[in-house]
């Protein structure tokens, strides 16, 4: 459970990773990154767990973390989001580390979060396949029980760090229903196959599972409670990180409008541009207050609303904003925004890219509607 | 909570438990079909109901302020209770869960608006004499400030103010001042010096709006009702007692009130016609008119449902912020400007689903009644400062845009063009 954190060490917070992320991931860091076959640095993965310890922040304490709670892990989340950090944190910590959480089995917790705590193992978790669906109740790849255990078979699609991780929790149909399984990175039968990504900054990956041995985690049959438990935290921590992003977009929307003169003014002293800005302003805000609004639900903060609705809610207000800002964004710079040189391209993928990493828009305004009981 | 809070939460209780009847259903559940087919934002009541209703609510705003909730957080030298703002929010969440009358008549302006500058710069004769009556629900007080020539760019306001020893005399006209029939003061923004740059020579004054020289006319609006007003100002006078902040210094008194109008407006979100475009409403409209299966409409709804709860959870960080003893911010504006998206855009949903029957009266429950607000709409985008202003504000104030360049800051107001000029009574 989250401890009280104030506002001034939710700041303090912010300001010791916003520190560390200009140091580290600066815009020349990040365009070598994703550039590079694993697609972030390790180095400076050791380092987030040495320094500032935020791969063990919201973990359990009884397993090796802080025993922080979403509250914390939104601030670090919407720094990440800020920076481009392209990282395995949002696959290890929310997916991997939540679900291990949310399934309640105490001898996986103390096999894998311990590891996950110190940022020695990174970790992913594998639900889609082939149509990229988050759902439980359609699920192809199998699960075998056999002499020596469990073995897979299946082909996962979209799994976040998929190429890279050292732990790979898969959702798979048993008799009991659908299961989650931890199988090692390094596993006989397991193909991964990185995908070429509209965002190079976070990388996906196909696994194919060819009689992989698997350990379950939970109960057989139990996975589903946990997948939905896990969705809920992913778009909240993926609501935060989308409000970083929105927030350097208009940042430099607004720094380039106050400074480039054409016709002899500034150009954000036009009122067509300064109310583009007020536009991008005002997404934002709303963005902000829906990812709030669902860091606290989802920690469990007195007074907070429904975290189901909160969740959903701000997954698709964070994601039309980040999308419209970054879009928005590219056009205020004009020509210049348009190039590869200038970082306005990266986060327009990344917005792009997070919008629709759990099923977009086709799926997204049906499930706040289901969660609103509509 | 501390002692003192609990006290003054179970004094609460008690007083609305012993005037107010507690309500059956909470205010967000819907009722589809049942009670009044009415969605209201400006009213198009028949002048004895307008009356009625105005009586009750001063009524209700008495009993208040008799029992100590009239001006919880006000200095008690002024008939205020002195507390901090967290007992008033408590103190409205309390009363929300009772049927009371609709105070807005007196809260919305004069409570909300023109109390707060009264406090900050009218001098003692005034606030002694106003305060306590305005909080007892005895003088309502309307905001004479817009202008025939002078709408969004208010401080180009021609309304002349000459003293004349000891008073002041007060010639123009003013416009669209909601509820001036009802009021008993107006708060004016005069010029006061013309040679000075337009904002540098304005004075702001309380006016008895029984003083002989001041003539309300109503306006009617596109809704069909008269809430707002033209004011003719015919050689007023008013003591000098009755001017608010220096003289030429009424800007800055004019911006404590815009500041107040703002935060005042945008948090509306529990009244009547936020109610009807809530999602759990606009769900029951889809259910009414079995549409709950349309794909299309389906998505509409979500859109419109994820907005609205979104902007729901920024006023209520907002009002926590306040709680915490932050100022207004500019989420003030955000929320306002949100508020007028989500009820333009709800009732041209609700409208949309009503279809045929939203241009003729077929009797059928809920269908025609959306005209009101569909027509209401409009003016949430201009009220208040209109939206084209709120961006300004916000990209100025907030993104530290530059002003667009101008000579009007600077010029004498004299020397300025105007709307209108060399005509009687030009157009805004």
């Amino acid at each position: 459970m989250s401890e009280t954190t104030t506002t001034a060490e939710l700041a303090e917070l912010r300001t010791a990773v916003r520190d560390f992320l200009s140091a580290k991931s600066g815009e020349e860091q990040v365009r070598q990154v994703m550039e590079s076959e694993r697609g972030y640095d390790e180095a400076v993965w050791a380092q987030m767990a040495e320094q500032l310890g935020l791969q063990a922040l919201a973990l359990p304490a009884e397993h090796g973390g802080d025993g922080y709670g979403f509250v914390e892990l939104a601030v670090v989340l919407e720094e990440m989001g800020r920076a481009l950090l392209p990282s395995p944190f949002l696959s290890t910590i929310v997916l991997a580390g939540s679900a291990l959480v949310a399934a309640g089995d105490a001898g996986a917790q103390a096999a894998h979060l311990p590891g996950i705590a110190t940022g020695k193992t990174t970790a992913t978790l594998a639900v889609a396949e082939a149509d990229g669906a988050w759902d439980t109740a359609s699920l192809a790849t199998t699960a075998i029980r056999g002499d020596k255990g469990w073995t897979l078979r299946g082909e996962k699609c979209f799994v976040l760090d998929g190429a890279t991780a050292d732990l790979i929790l898969v959702v798979a149909r048993t008799d009991e229903g659908p299961t989650l399984f931890s199988v090692g990175g390094d596993a006989p039968g397991l193909t991964r196959t990185p995908l070429r990504t509209l965002d190079a900054t976070r990388r996906l990956a196909r696994l194919d599972l060819a009689d992989v041995p698997a350990v379950a985690v939970g109960e057989p049959g139990a996975a589903a409670v946990v997948v939905d438990r896990v969705l809920d935290l992913a778009m909240t921590a993926l609501a935060a990180e989308q409000v970083g992003g929105a927030k350097a977009c208009l940042e430099a929307s607004a720094s380039y409008a106050r400074e480039r003169v054409q016709f002899g003014r500034p150009i954000g002293s036009f009122q067509a541009v300064k109310h583009q800005c007020a536009d991008m302003l005002v997404r934002l805000q709303l963005a902000d207050a829906a990812a709030r609004e669902a860091a606290d639900a989802v920690a469990g903060v007195d007074g907070a609303p429904d975290p189901g609705v909160a969740a959903a809610v701000a997954h698709v207000v964070c994601s039309e904003a980040y999308m419209f800002v970054a879009a928005e964004n590219i056009q205020v710079h004009g020509g210049i925004g348009f190039t590869w040189e200038h970082p306005a391209h990266l986060y327009y993928r990344r917005a792009k890219s997070s919008q629709l990493l759990f099923g977009g828009p086709a799926v997204y305004y049906e499930r706040l509607l289901s969660r609103m009981g509509v | 909570m501390s002692d003192e809070m609990d006290a003054f939460v179970a004094e609460a209780r008690e007083f609305l438990e012993a005037n107010a009847t507690r309500r059956d259903v909470p205010s967000t559940e819907v009722e589809w079909g049942r009670g009044e087919d009415r969605i209201t934002y400006f009213g198009d009541d028949p002048p004895e109901v307008d009356a009625r209703k105005v009586a009750a609510a001063r009524e209700w705003q008495r009993r208040r302020y008799d029992a100590g909730f009239g001006w919880i957080t006000g200095p008690p030298q002024y008939g205020g209770r002195g507390l901090p703002n967290v007992a008033d929010l408590v103190y409205d969440a309390l009363e929300a869960e009772y049927d009371v009358p609709d105070t807005s008549v007196l809260s919305l302006i004069g409570l909300g608006m023109i109390g707060p500058t009264i406090l900050a710069h009218g001098q003692e004769p005034v606030k002694d004499r106003y305060l306590p009556a305005m909080y007892r629900g005895e003088v309502i007080a309307c905001q004479l400030f817009s202008e025939p020539a002078a709408g969004s760019d208010l401080a180009s306001l021609e309304t002349t103010a000459v003293r004349d020893g000891d008073e002041w005399v007060i010639t123009g006209q003013k416009v669209w001042t909601s509820i001036a029939h009802h009021a008993q003061i107006g708060m004016a923004l005069c010029r006061t010096a013309p040679d000075k740059p337009k904002h540098k020579g304005i004075t702001a004054f309380i006016v008895d709006m029984s003083a002989p020289g001041v003539d309300v006319r109503p306006l009617r609006q596109m809704s069909g009702g008269a809430e707002f007003n033209e004011v003719f100002l015919d050689e007023v006078r008013v003591p000098d007692d009755h001017r608010l902040g220096e003289v030429d210094g009424g800007w800055r008194v004019a911006l404590t009130t815009l500041m107040n109008e703002r935060a005042s407006v945008g948090g509306e979100g529990a009244g009547p016609a936020a109610r009807a475009v809530s999602p759990p409403f606009l769900t029951a409209v889809l259910k009414a008119h079995g549409r709950l299966g349309d794909a299309a409409a389906r998505r509409r709804l979500a859109e419109l449902a994820a907005d609205q709860i979104a902007t729901e959870y920024l006023n209520l960080q907002a009002v926590r912020r306040l709680r915490a003893g932050a100022q207004p911010g500019p989420e003030a504006s955000v929320s306002k400007l949100m508020y007028a998206q989500n009820l333009t855009r709800g009732a041209h949903f609700a409208a949309e689903i009503a279809g045929p029957r939203l241009i003729a009266d077929t009797g059928e429950w809920g269908t025609f009644s959306w005209n009101e607000l569909l027509l209401s709409t409009p003016a949430l985008r201009i009220l208040g400062g209109t939206e084209e202003i709120m961006k300004n504000i916000l990209a100025e104030r907030v993104l530290g845009l530059p002003k667009e360049p101008g000579i009007d800051s600077t010029t004498p107001f004299r020397e300025l063009r105007r709307s209108g000029q060399g005509r009687a009574g030009g157009k805004a």
